[in-house]
C-alpha cells in the first residue's frame, strides 16, 4: 500500500534506466578493450526493457487491469564485427598484423547515454508530481 | 448524506481524473490502515478500544514506514544497495504518511476544541 500513487511503477522505471546507464558506462569503458575474458575483443552490450505486471496486496489495478511497470528484460550482445586496424606491434595482433577492435561506436553510446538520462529525468518528474498531488489532497481539510 | 452537499458531486470528477473508479484516493486500492474501518464496510470492522486504539495503530504503521525508509537509506549509505532513488522515494513515502497522520490529529483536536466551546 502506498500513499503516493503509482510510485512502484516509477521506481521500477528509474531502476531500469539506471541499468541502461550502467551498460553504457561499461560499453564506453571497454571501447578499446581488445581482449575480454574469452580472449576476443569486447562486444557492445544493449539493454531491452519488458513489461512487468505489478502485483500488490490489495490489488494494484486501474479498472480491472493490473498496473504495468517495466524491468530490464535482457542484456544482449551486439554481434557486429568491430573495426580492424593495422598495428603489428599490438600484443593482440593477428599473424597478418591486424587487430580487431571492439564494435563500440562512441556516437551511439553518447546518444544512448543522453536518452537514458532524459528518461530518468522524466520519471523523476513523475515522482515529483505524484508527491505534489498527494500533498494537495492533504490540503482539502484546510 | 454528506454534510457539505456539493462534496459528492465534486468527488466524482476528481476521482475520475485519478483514474480510480472505486471510492479510493489511490489506484493501489483503498488506503487500509490497520484498525481503521473504511466507510461502507460492515460494523464489526470497527475496532474496540475507541479512538486511542485507532490512533495507536496509525502511529505504528507510520513508524513502520519510517523504519523501512531508514533501512533502505542505511543500505545505500553502506554500499549494500545502489538504488539512491529507492531510498529517496521511501523517505518521501514516510514523510507523506507522517503528514497524513498530523492532519488527522489536527482534525481530531479541532473537533475536540469545538466540543469544548459548546455552551451548556
Amino acid at each position: 500500500m502506498n500513499i503516493i500513487s503509482g510510485i512502484d511503477i516509477t521506481a521500477g522505471a528509474l531502476n531500469a534506466q539506471k541499468t541502461r546507464l550502467d551498460i553504457v558506462a561499461q560499453n564506453i569503458a571497454n571501447a578499446q578493450t581488445t581482449r575480454g575474458p574469452n580472449g576476443m575483443p569486447y562486444q557492445r552490450k544493449t539493454v531491452s526493457f519488458e513489461t512487468e505486471l505489478i502485483k500488490q496486496e490489495g490489488g494494484a489495478t486501474v479498472g480491472s487491469r493490473a498496473l504495468q511497470g517495466v524491468r530490464v528484460g535482457a542484456i544482449n550482445e551486439d554481434k557486429t564485427k568491430g573495426e580492424r586496424i593495422y598495428d603489428p606491434q599490438h600484443p593482440d595482433a593477428a599473424a597478418d598484423g591486424y587487430v580487431e577492435m571492439p564494435n563500440v561506436n562512441m556516437a551511439y553510446e553518447m546518444v544512448d547515454l543522453m536518452t537514458a538520462s532524459r528518461a530518468y529525468e522524466a520519471n523523476l518528474s513523475v515522482v515529483k508530481n505524484a508527491r505534489q498531488m498527494a500533498l494537495k489532497a492533504l490540503e482539502i481539510g484546510k | 448524506m454528506a454534510l457539505i452537499g456539493a462534496v459528492t458531486s465534486l468527488q466524482n470528477p476528481l476521482l475520475a481524473q485519478l483514474k480510480a473508479p472505486t471510492r479510493t484516493d489511490s489506484p493501489t486500492g483503498p488506503v487500509k490502515l490497520p484498525g481503521i474501518a473504511l466507510p461502507g464496510t460492515d460494523s464489526n470492522a470497527i475496532p474496540s478500544g475507541g479512538f486511542g486504539k485507532v490512533f495507536e495503530n496509525m502511529i505504528s504503521s507510520v513508524s513502520t514506514k519510517e523504519a523501512d525508509a531508514q533501512a533502505i537509506t542505511r543500505d545505500v549509505l553502506l554500499g549494500k544497495n545502489d538504488q539512491v532513488h529507492q531510498s529517496m522515494i521511501a523517505m518521501q513515502e514516510a514523510g507523506m504518511a507522517f503528514q497524513l497522520m498530523v492532519e488527522v490529529r489536527n482534525k481530531v483536536v479541532e473537533s475536540y476544541q469545538e466540543l469544548m466551546r459548546m455552551p451548556v
